[in-house]
């Protein structure tokens, strides 16, 4: 289980000042709705680690996870747009997931197992400029996938999409955090993504999020 | 060049470059919070520190010795600095509205008109940056001098000669604006290329006419830039050297950084150069205080993507005149280079072993000073982007802007008097100091065309960066030199080309035995050897030319070809 108790923060001397509290639970979809500039980013900046909290605690299964810098935490990213190097092939990029210390031959035989699972087997060599907006969200999720995270954070992963591959991507985001165990977090403001995707739900206004 | 050595900007001009990304434009920066969003990079902060540091030490070295001989007694000066100082603005100042107005004129008309061959025009602009204004001023010699093109077929035509207009103010003048209303053409192009397609189609279905659209879509694009670069060009032209040297014509044109020349190598008058390039470094700074003020003045690559709407045919016209008069004026000179070059024969200047030794003396000097200036940008421009912290980031981007307030031959000045005050044979230094120096003269145009997308893509992707938790070098091979490869190899290539064209350097350390193209050039013409002067800046061009073409495209593709 993730879970953040009275995570507070505030930017400089801004009146707003957030207080979070949520959990969220493994092999499920938690979602988190709330008007543009409500704070949704910066709630997940703070899981990430790209902002410190003034006080509160975050954790995952009993481990403070507050402690630790953005590249230790145990999870990934996956934005509306920018989630990949575009001059780098799609296996270059999900090959940027490989744990450290993999031999050559095994590690371009786990990007290929995880590109086959995201259906992308046969654009590997392609470059990310190349691919289409829903092609480089599979190659994101492949990495993501490579990297075996705990924590999955999504921040309107689905907006750039057309309609018919938002649902196809949305279907394999669902799969995969059941299949994987992980703990997805879904920012979203539109209400088919969350009603297709989300075993629990927030509200977030005025910098506090209510069970929705 | 018109401001100096070749040194006419470049695609990036040399403003110190914004540092004020605030909260919410990008990921790396904002005010008063923790910077988590930046992938921490402390041995990067730290190198380009102990770099900046090194480089302000030795530009406060220059400065101190060059106040240190102001004080030394001296025996009285016939420099008169207050006229000096007044034909210095007059020339600049005069440079400075015509290259503008010629900047606009011109790109005005490329934005508009599209022709097969666009883009080799708009590239030979470009190549302005870097084609030494001792070629220029040598074409245009060939074309408006006493002997020149004009004058014969005026003579022959007519039977009277029309003088010399390439000489004095005139000359100054015009070379000047060849160079720097290219410059400025070329930057304001990209301004007007990027004016939104939305923009575009309003105005296109309000039926704006071509004097309207100008006033209400064009004038505000180019305004914000006018400042800046209007700045760059004065400091240019204010700092010129082997144009004002060569075109001059005697004592009523000189400018500062010439009498700075005369003082040490002719008149060995060391203190009265000393109070010169006091002066000259006091007005740049101001001129500079200013420029930092304005908008950053950033050029951006690539085509417009504007939809075509094309002014009417009264307008087209005077677009297509406009592009005529523009492609004629900065041609012509370097076309009458390359003829009389060929007329000349490079034989008789091939068979001399000096020719030769300057060649390779040039080649090396380029090549190590364009090696250096890349490792000291690299260095800065990584840590600078590293760092999201405000001072910081203020601190390592100084240093490199430095050469803009201390002119080529004012830096060569304090070196000199470094060497001399070290005990040092002037002749031994000399390699390792035009190097060094040539460096800090390309360090601020590498430094603005390394900068901006270096910052960019740490603003981009430092999130993703981190929370991949990328090494260090595995930022830089995987992510960084791809995306620089084109940029690194333009980097080279202006610095190189800055560096073959450089007179303004190499005037006061060169000897007989040590001496680059340019210099062998300045001997040629003042001994009378006009056909060895001719052959010499003929291959001086095409040098610039092929690495100015050469150079990125080659990094471009090493950068891709070794992932």
């Amino acid at each position: 289980m993730l879970r953040a108790e009275h995570l507070a923060f505030a930017y400089g001397k801004e009146a707003q000042t957030y207080d979070f509290s949520f959990e969220a639970e493994a092999g499920a979809v938690t979602a988190i709705s709330g008007a543009s500039g409500s704070g949704k980013s910066t709630l997940l900046d703070l899981i990430a680690g790209f902002l410190a909290p003034k006080s509160g605690t975050l954790a995952l299964d009993g481990a403070n996870l507050l402690p630790l810098p953005p590249e230790t935490r145990p999870l990934s990213l996956l934005l509306q747009s920018d989630n990949l190097f575009d001059h780098l092939s799609a296996h270059e990029n999900v090959a940027l997931g490989l744990p450290k210390g993999v031999a050559k031959i095994e590690g371009r035989r786990r990007v290929e197992e995880v590109l086959q699972r995201v259906g992308l087997d046969g654009l590997a060599h392609q470059t990310a400029a190349t691919l289409s907006g829903g092609q480089k969200q599979r190659v994101a999720l492949a990495r993501t996938l490579l990297r075996d995270r705990a924590i999955l954070l999504l921040d309107e992963p689905f907006s750039a999409l057309d309609d018919e591959t938002r649902q196809v991507i949305r279907a394999l985001v669902g799969e995969l955090t059941r299949s994987e165990g992980w703990h997805t977090i879904l920012v979203s403001h539109h209400e088919d993504d969350i009603a297709a995707l989300a075993t629990r739900r927030y509200r977030l206004a005025e910098g506090r999020l209510t069970p929705a | 060049m018109g401001g100096g050595d070749g040194k006419h900007g470049t695609v990036v001009a040399p403003v110190p470059l914004s540092n004020s990304p605030r909260k919410g434009e990008g990921a790396g920066w904002s005010m008063g919070r923790k910077m988590l969003t930046l992938p921490p990079r402390p041995a990067r902060i730290a190198i380009s520190s102990l770099l900046a540091i090194a480089i302000a030490g030795l530009i406060a070295a220059v400065l101190w010795a060059i106040l240190e001989a102001a004080t030394e007694p001296s025996s009285a000066s016939r420099i008169d600095i207050p006229h000096l100082l007044r034909m210095t603005a007059i020339q600049a100042g005069l440079t400075m509205v015509l290259s503008l107005a010629v900047g606009m004129a011109l790109a005005w008309a490329l934005n508009r008109l599209r022709f097969p061959g666009r883009d080799l025009v708009v590239g030979l602009f470009a190549a302005a940056i870097v084609t030494p204004g001792m070629v220029v001023a040598f074409g245009l010699l060939s074309i408006w001098g006493r002997n020149g093109w004009i004058n014969q077929a005026s003579e022959a035509l007519f039977g009277f000669s029309l003088g010399n207009p390439a000489f004095g103010l005139s000359g100054i003048l015009l070379a000047h604006v060849i160079l720097d209303g290219a410059f400025a053409a070329r930057i304001l192009l990209a301004r007007l290329d990027a004016i939104p397609a939305t923009r575009l189609k309003v105005g296109q279905s309000l039926a704006l006419s071509a004097t309207q659209r100008f006033a209400l879509i064009d004038w505000p694009a180019m305004r914000s830039s006018l400042p800046g670069l209007g700045a760059i060009i004065f400091l240019l032209a204010f700092t010129s050297f082997p144009i004002v040297l060569l075109l001059g014509g005697g004592p009523a044109n000189q400018t500062l950084e010439v009498a700075i020349y005369s003082a040490v190598r002719l008149d060995f008058d060391l203190a009265g150069a000393v109070r010169l390039a006091l002066t000259q470094i006091a007005v740049c700074a101001v001129v500079i205080l200013l420029a930092s003020a304005s908008t950053p003045v950033v050029s951006v690559h690539g085509r417009s993507v504007a939809p075509r709407w094309r002014d009417a045919l009264p307008a087209q016209a005077l677009q297509w005149l406009v592009l005529l008069l523009a492609t004629v004026g900065f041609a012509l000179p370097l076309l009458s280079v390359l003829i009389d070059g060929i007329v000349s024969g490079f034989g008789r200047v091939l068979a001399q072993p000096t020719f030769w030794w300057s060649l390779a003396t040039s080649v090396v000097i380029g090549s190590a000073s364009a090696v250096l200036t890349l490792l000291l940008a690299l260095a800065l421009t990584l840590g600078r982007a590293a760092s999201g912290e405000r001072p910081v980031r203020i601190l390592l981007g100084t240093p490199s802007f430095a050469y803009l307030a201390v002119p080529a031959v004012v830096l060569s000045l304090g070196f000199f008097l470094i060497v001399r005050n070290l005990g040092v044979a002037t002749a031994q230094a000399a390699p390792v100091v035009v190097i060094i120096a040539n460096s800090l003269l390309a360090l601020p145009f590498a430094v603005a065309t390394l900068g901006p997308p270096l910052d960019a893509m740490v603003r981009a992707r430092g999130k993703l960066i981190r929370s991949l938790g990328l090494s260090g070098w595995q930022q830089f091979w995987k992510v960084e030199y791809p995306l620089l490869g084109k940029d690194i190899g333009l980097m080279l290539a202006l610095a190189f080309c800055f560096s073959l064209g450089d007179l303004g350097v190499i005037a006061l350390f060169g000897t007989q035995d040590f001496q680059t193209l340019p210099l062998m050039m300045f001997r040629a013409l003042g001994a009378y050897r006009s056909n060895d002067a001719a052959a010499i800046a003929a291959i001086l061009l095409i040098g610039t030319i092929l690495a100015f073409v050469g150079l990125p495209r080659l990094f471009e593709r090493i950068a891709h070809a070794s992932r």
